[in-house]
């Protein structure tokens, strides 16, 4: 299985989530995630699901589990790409991903990720600058 | 000329490899009936939870998707899980949802459930386990 697929994207890690994702995997590429955002100090993981058309109720937990772990390393979740079918199907189930956060393509990502570098270092500069009187 | 007549297939479930092949198998074979994407998502869902309980709690059992044309046109899915598991005792509690014995989200059966259009259980305790899924095709 090739989910070799995370790879860093300006300030981003992306992680293309492959189309058939069976157990093992979906375990490993969590860990490997985790690694990821460690090595490249990531504060966004997107995870891109433009192939992904089946998602379970094990993926729903995988989602949610992996977000919970970024969080607890500065880093945030967000879905990208979910197919129409997907999407119906996830909410008919009753799989609720609280505190996930998606975006409907990649373009949308990189905008939010770019809008928050910029917010990110307006906020720097205002700490380094002059203490006011 | 409407036909009537079923195609089936057939899945022998012990490991999570075997039900991501039933459920990818199961949502072609439901495009190939008509199935739009979403509805073929949904079959490949219920496929993919009641396999997985098999895998998870009788170890293993066997899958059989139908896809069935009757003689006045109408279409539908069926998925039948089979297992000689330790059965469920409380077949009510796990059909209402949010109960789990494996620390999951109690989802899958109730989940599932929602899928369809017709959907029943039927399970003896130290026997086995049989849950019956039907959708119909809408055009
Ligand atoms: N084939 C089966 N044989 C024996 N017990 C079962 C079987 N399928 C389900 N159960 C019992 O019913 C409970 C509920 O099943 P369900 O699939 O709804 O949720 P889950 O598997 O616990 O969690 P989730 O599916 O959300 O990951 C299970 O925890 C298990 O105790
Ligand atoms: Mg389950």
């Amino acid at each position: 299985m090739d989910y070799s697929a995370i790879q860093k994207l300006e300030n981003l890690l992306l992680v293309s989530v492959p189309r058939d994702l069976v157990d093992d995997d979906v375990i490993r590429m969590r860990r490997d995630i985790l690694q990821a955002v460690r090595k490249y100090n990531s504060q966004i993981v997107l995870l891109d699901f433009s192939q992904v058309d089946i998602c379970d109720s094990f993926f729903g937990r995988f989602i949610y589990s992996t977000a919970q772990m970024t969080k607890l390393m500065g880093a945030k979740i967000i879905l990208s790409g979910l197919q129409d079918a997907v999407i119906e199907t996830m909410v008919e189930l009753g799989m609720a991903l609280p505190d996930v956060d998606a975006v409907l393509d990649l373009d949308s990502a990189l905008a939010l990720s770019r809008a928050q570098a910029v917010q990110g270092s307006l906020v720097e500069g205002a700490a380094s600058g002059p203490p006011e009187a | 000329m409407m036909t009537a007549g079923h195609d089936t297939l057939f899945f022998r479930i012990k490991d999570p490899m075997d039900v991501a092949k039933a459920r990818r198998e199961g949502m072609q074979m439901s495009m190939g009936l008509g199935f739009n994407q979403a509805d073929a998502t949904k079959i490949a869902v219920v496929i993919s939870e009641l396999g997985r309980n098999i895998v998870n709690y009788a170890g293993s059992g066997t899958i059989t998707v139908i896809a069935r044309s009757e003689t006045n046109g109408k279409k539908y899915m069926r998925i039948i899980a089979d297992d000689k598991g330790p059965g469920i005792p409380d077949v009510e509690r796990v059909l209402a949802g949010g109960y789990t014995t494996s620390n999951g989200l109690g989802l899958g059966i109730s989940g599932s459930k929602k899928l369809v259009d017709e959907f029943s259980i039927h399970s003896e305790v130290g026997k086995g386990t049989t849950v019956t899924a039907v959708k119909w095709l809408v055009k």
